[in-house]
């Protein structure tokens, strides 16, 4: 049986690759399909308990709390940036100045005394989210210009209450 | 010429391996590339983009993906001013998104025992136009579900 069926012409024996190429097209098909190309994604962790976002405790802190205000335009767009009482203006500069206030406050960055400080972001309520965001990470830190890595600045973030939208 | 081809009757083959070789880079390039952990982020989110905005060295343990947006055309226009949450293919709007909140913490604690909602991190994946009294209304909501950890997200912005 054996030396029956093997060819004595010495011809060789083909695999059927069709099927195969047509499960690679196709798994290959699918995976590009299922391909998003998306950007990196980043967070700020905030911590926020309920009841505990206006409220001073009786102990006094070593540093007092950061309160930064946002105020809105009524398109949204940020009017003014107010850190505590002073006005550090609008735009990108706005933002630069809010970081150097906020080094001023903890003396060095990663300083173990300012563990305990907290910036409260007080925004308008119809203003843009992007500018909070923007607020968040100033406050947060920055990044090195040198060393390209993060220099924190504080760590705790809370919002204030949410205010009512100035047109109703 | 026309000697040569009549002399040779057997079927002129393509060599086939380069292709396939080919191939199965590119199928294995985008298996490694395609990430199906993505499937909760919601496309219609346009994020703000931010410097600091670094991807987490540790993912949390738990953690409930809120996308909040607006309905926008396929030029990115909103149709409507009023925000949307995306969530698990349906809209809605902040106001009414209570009751599936409440619905979330009971199927987070059937899953995990009580106190589950503890150890949970809510990601905020905000539209950058939202206002920001819609955001903390939301985290109001989900602060009277119980939920304490809360992570805004970003876009990572290069320097």
């Amino acid at each position: 049986m054996g030396s029956k069926r093997r060819p004595d012409s010495g011809g060789k024996v083909e695999i059927p690759m069709a099927p195969m190429i047509d499960i690679v097209f196709q798994l290959l098909i699918f995976f590009m399909l299922q391909l998003k190309i998306m950007a990196p994604e980043g967070n700020f962790d905030i911590n926020m308990p309920l009841g505990q976002s206006s409220q001073q405790s009786s102990d006094a802190p070593l540093v007092p709390d950061i309160k930064v205000k946002l105020i809105s335009d009524a398109n949204g767009n940020l009017a003014q940036l107010k850190f505590g009482e002073r006005n550090l203006g609008v735009g990108d500069g706005a933002f630069e100045a809010l970081g150097a206030e906020v080094l001023k406050i903890i003396g060095t960055p990663g300083n173990p005394a300012t563990k305990d400080i907290e910036v409260e972001i007080d925004a308008d309520y119809e203003l843009h989210y992007e500018y909070v965001i923007k607020a968040v990470s100033h406050c947060t830190g920055k990044i090195d210009p040198q060393t390209k890595q993060l220099v924190r600045y504080v760590e705790k973030i809370k919002f204030a209450p949410p205010r009512l939208p100035k047109n109703s | 010429m026309a000697k040569r081809r009549s002399n040779h009757t057997s079927v002129i083959e393509p060599d086939m391996t380069p292709m396939i070789d080919i191939v199965f880079q590119l199928l294995t390039f985008f298996m490694v590339v395609i990430n199906f952990e993505n499937t909760k982020a919601d496309e219609r989110v346009k994020l703000p983009k931010d410097l600091l905005a670094k991807p987490p060295e540790v993912k949390p343990a738990e953690e409930l993906v809120l996308n909040v947006g607006f309905d926008r055309d396929f030029a990115g226009r909103k149709l409507s001013d009023e925000p949307i949450v995306f969530y698990a293919g349906d809209k809605f709007t902040i106001n009414n998104f209570g009751p599936l909140l409440e619905q979330e913490k009971r199927l987070a604690e059937a899953k995990g025992g009580k106190g589950t909602i503890d150890e949970t991190t809510v990601i905020l994946r905000a539209d950058s136009e939202v206002p920001t009294g819609k955001v903390q209304e939301l985290i109001r909501k989900c602060q009277e579900i119980g939920y304490t950890k809360f992570s805004l997200k970003a876009i990572s912005e290069e320097n």
